[in-house]
């Protein structure tokens, strides 16, 4: 099962989104309200060169510099029909990068073998070991947990088209679903990936093959980012399951996110009106909210210092994490197999477009579980109409039910729980109240008493268990029975297992401190549930 | 689509709002729960509970039932008391169709939740165009044709467009802003300020001391509303400052007679019985008060007032208690 886009679509697609776009931007030129055909394409002109100036590019600028000062040389002068050339050229050229060049034998070798080898990948193995016939399968089966409402992502698949979308921790998201979906028999989604994740030519090999598309987030001119979005909506048009993040980025702080992005996310919306006015009986776009909730996260140290620079929001991309460097990505895997820890894959209920709920046969229901018809949500004057505004606060709906659809499915596991039971233990005894010079103030030298410790762990296990039985957040076996020696024994070893310096160290009946930074990032998983009376560390500067 | 207009609620507003519907030539229905109150204004043309003997446009049209205005409406106003307005969305819920439009005009916070009313309407209906109407709107003098303005407040343009069609003449002008969450706040939280309002009045302070209490409770709105996410500019507008002196100046207004009333030492049950009608700041100063201590919102003035609504500060003593607060910066940096 995988497989990626069907070679034959790979040129309609091509073709289909470069005319749209091409037919859209003439439109909007002629109409008078936007920039002339001129103005628009000089626009993309100067972004790119800006891009090759700044030196945000692989390689030698030099060809790509030469092409687009030839187009901007030739701009003042060109009449309507070469302007119109020079932006087909354009279009063509940016939805070429972005697709990529399929090559059917790297195809063919990849659906042969990349069961196998993407199990080896995951779990930390040699290619050497991997052909000796390692049960490298039954391995990474244990460790992934796959959970929720995996039945419906089943029966909607068959339905119609799926836009997976997933919290986003830590770059290897994408290949634990793609692992996710193989397991699950599904067809494998196309998603956007920036092209910083394929720097490790490994992983860039298997991500091409398991649907990634490239996103150059350097590239900042318009039409670019339009070419994204119609690819996208193109794609999901024609029934190919799409996977998005729609917190953009992997989140710095360690919470499940509260903000998202809706530009992709707002595709499913387009895609489904193109459904609809192309006449189709009904439009068959589900969202499927995903969880993905990690024991110990790969690049936590480098977000968390990025998150707490205050730089990490403004800093968008970045590449010289953990993510990119092969040995500590293997030490990771094997980390956590050798710990027995599991990385859950929760499916949430699924949603339409729209953010309403859905029955079993894919219908859309209104709060009452009344059924509706989704698309009446874009007519006007009674029949589908187009209304880009209308259709953006449609999608920042949806999103506000996405965002509590990951509140509900977030996994609280042990290292979420012990982190956020110390961390509330030193909050208590702090004289500061700002929160940056808290985290400071903390250090090896501070240790906790392990009888405290397991009293608060008791506490919360008990408001986590209350929280899981009103459906507001999952729980690991071990918090679910309030089992706080697991709680602890589980937590301690993760935490000593990975990360350079030990998050948490047990040293007779104390506790010691070992990263105050990880110990912030593990904690705020559970940040936002009002969880021992704690406040909520991120929505503020103070811990008061 | 028909282009009939609905409004839900035969309050003075809802009353007031079908009228200037009525008065600009489009169809409207009015929908009411007493089959009495729709056969009155059917055949006198008048709400006399809620605005006496004034006539209301013939083109009115009141009903009892639901589903007749519901049905195939594209703009519907649903003016109905906070404390009901969950109860009759739900019973409204099986009816409304996805693409229309409602705009709210009920200016309070649901008690028990802390819900907006566009909360309320996203969380029991299907209803996602939704705006909220809003501003300084004293209906006895709307009615009597002299002139005002208003808000509509959508995320939505085409839900202000059609509303503005349906309600703009040259007597009532409608503004629009996007700022939702804004303007909800304001209608709401202007309220309490209404009911010290009353006190000023009963006490006779004057009207220096009348606009130290409009411009300092203006202050403490906007803090409030700013710290639940509004625009701080939109408390300067029309449904902000606009509201709020007309709510605060006019004797009319029901929160201003509260205060007055307390003022005179009355009980608070007992005045909300001889008002005969809701108002809608009693139960907004018990849950603004706890959103302030929750967020720890700097505003003894909203404070100050749910004690008096409590009875734990006796009105002869609030006015001292204002004016010994410590003065602070006239304007809030936060709010800049």
């Amino acid at each position: 099962m995988l497989n990626r886009m069907r070679p034959e679509d790979q040129p309609r697609i091509r073709s289909e989104v470069s005319g749209r776009l091409f037919d859209r931007v003439l439109e909007q030129t002629k109409s008078g309200d936007h920039h002339r055909l001129a103005e628009v394409i000089n626009d993309n002109l100067y972004h790119e060169l800006e891009r090759l100036r700044r030196g945000d590019c692989d390689g030698d600028p030099g060809a790509d510099k030469s092409f687009y000062m030839d187009l901007r040389r030739k701009l003042p002068h060109a009449s309507d029909s070469q302007q119109q050339t020079m932006l087909r050229t354009l279009l063509d050229r940016f939805v070429s990068e972005i697709c990529g060049n399929f090559d059917e034998r790297v195809y063919r070798a990849s659906t042969r073998f990349m069961p196998l080898a993407l199990g080896g990948l995951l779990t930390g193995l040699s290619p050497g070991r991997l052909l000796d016939g390692l049960d490298v399968q039954g391995s990474l089966d244990r460790h992934v947990v796959i959970d929720g409402d995996v039945e419906q992502v089943h029966r909607l698949n068959e339905l119609g088209t799926l836009v997976f979308a997933p919290t986003h921790v830590s770059n290897l998201d994408s290949i634990i679903l793609g692992y996710t979906f193989h397991r699950m028999d599904l067809p494998p989604a196309i998603y956007g990936a920036g092209l910083n994740l394929f720097t490790n030519r490994l992983v860039g090999y298997f991500m091409r093959n398991l649907g990634a598309y490239t996103v150059d987030r350097r590239k900042t001119a318009p039409l670019y980012k339009r070419c994204l979005k119609e690819y996208a909506t193109a794609t999901l048009e024609m029934g190919y399951n799409n996977l998005f993040f729609p917190g953009g980025t992997r989140c710095r702080n360690g919470a499940v996110e509260t903000q998202l992005k809706k530009g992709l996310l707002g595709t499913s919306i387009g895609a489904y009106r193109n459904q609809i006015t192309a006449g189709a009986d009904k439009g068959r776009i589900f969202i499927i909210p995903v969880n993905l909730s990690f024991p110990l996260v790969l690049e936590a140290a480098t977000l968390i210092r990025e998150h707490l620079k205050r730089s990490g929001r403004a800093r968008y991309i970045i590449v010289d994490d953990e993510f990119s460097r092969a040995r500590r990505w293997f030490d990771f895997m094997r980390g956590l197999v050798s710990m027995d820890a599991r990385i859950h894959v929760t499916f949430g209920a699924a949603l339409d477009p729209f953010g309403n709920d859905l029955n079993e046969n894919g219908e859309s229901l209104d709060p009452t579980g009344r059924v509706i018809d989704p698309a009446r949500y874009l007519y006007v004057d009674g029949k589908p109409a187009t209304d880009t505004k209308r259709d953006m606060e449609y999608t920042r709906m949806a999103s506000s039910r996405l965002v509590a659809r990951y509140r509900q499915n977030n996994v609280a596991l042990e290292t979420h729980a012990l982190a956020f039971a110390c961390l509330e233990l030193y909050r208590r005894n702090a004289a500061e109240s700002d929160l940056y010079r808290f985290l400071r103030s903390l250090g090896p030298e501070m240790s906790l008493n392990m009888e405290e410790v397991e009293q608060v762990l008791e506490q919360l296990t008990d408001e986590l268990q209350t929280l899981e039985a009103a459906g507001q957040i999952r729980c690991a076996d071990a918090i679910r029975e309030g089992d706080v020696d697991t709680i602890i024994r589980r937590g301690l070893r993760s935490f000593g297992t990975y990360h350079t310096t030990a998050v948490l160290e047990r040293r007779g009946v104390r506790i010691h401190l070992g990263d105050t930074n990880l110990l912030f990032y593990y904690r705020n998983r559970l940040e936002g549930y009002g969880l021992l009376g704690a406040p909520n560390l991120l929505e503020g500067d103070t811990i008061a | 689509m028909t282009g009939r207009i609905t409004v839900l609620g035969a309050g003075s507003w809802g009353c007031t709002v079908a009228h200037l519907i009525a008065q600009n030539g489009h169809p409207v229905q009015l929908w009411c729960r007493r089959a009495d109150q729709a056969d009155e204004i059917n055949s006198k043309h008048t709400n006399a509970r809620y605005l006496g003997d004034f006539p209301l446009h013939e083109g009115v049209q009141a009903t009892t039932d639901l589903e007749s205005v519901l049905y195939d409406v594209p703009l519907v106003f649903m003016i109905v008391p906070v404390k009901s307005f969950r109860s009759v969305c739900s019973q409204a819920a099986p009816l409304f169709a996805p693409e229309q439009y409602v705009v709210h005009g009920s200016k309070g916070i649901e008690a028990e939740t802390f819900c907006r009313m566009s909360e309320v309407i996203e969380q029991e209906t299907c209803i996602r165009q939704y705006g909220v109407l809003a501003g300084p709107n004293i209906a006895t003098e709307i009615i009597a044709g002299k002139p005002a303005g208003a808000v509509i407040a959508s995320r939505f343009p085409r839900v202000v467009k059609a509303s503005q069609d349906a309600l703009v003449s040259d007597r009532f002008r409608i503004y629009n802003n996007d700022d939702v969450l804004g303007v909800e706040l304001a209608g709401a939280l202007k309220n309490i300020v209404a009911i010290a309002s009353g006190l000023c009045t009963a006490f006779d302070l004057g009207e220096n001391a009348r606009a130290l209490l409009i411009t300092r409770g203006l202050s403490e709105i906007a803090r409030v509303g700013v710290s639940l996410g509004a625009d701080p500019l939109t408390f300067s507008g029309v449904a902000g400052a606009g509201d709020l002196i007309v709510t605060c100046m006019s004797p009319h207004s029901r929160n201003h007679r509260v205060g007055v009333a307390l003022a005179q030492g009355k009980k608070l049950d007992a005045i909300i019985q001889d008002l005969g009608m809701v108002a809608e700041g009693v139960s907004t100063t018990r849950v603004v008060h706890q959103i302030i201590e929750e967020r720890k919102i700097d505003a003894p003035l909203l404070d100050g007032m749910y004690q008096v609504i409590e009875g734990t500060l006796d009105p002869t003593e609030a006015v001292a208690y204002f004016m010994t607060l410590a003065a602070r910066q006239d304007i809030d940096q936060a709010l800049r």
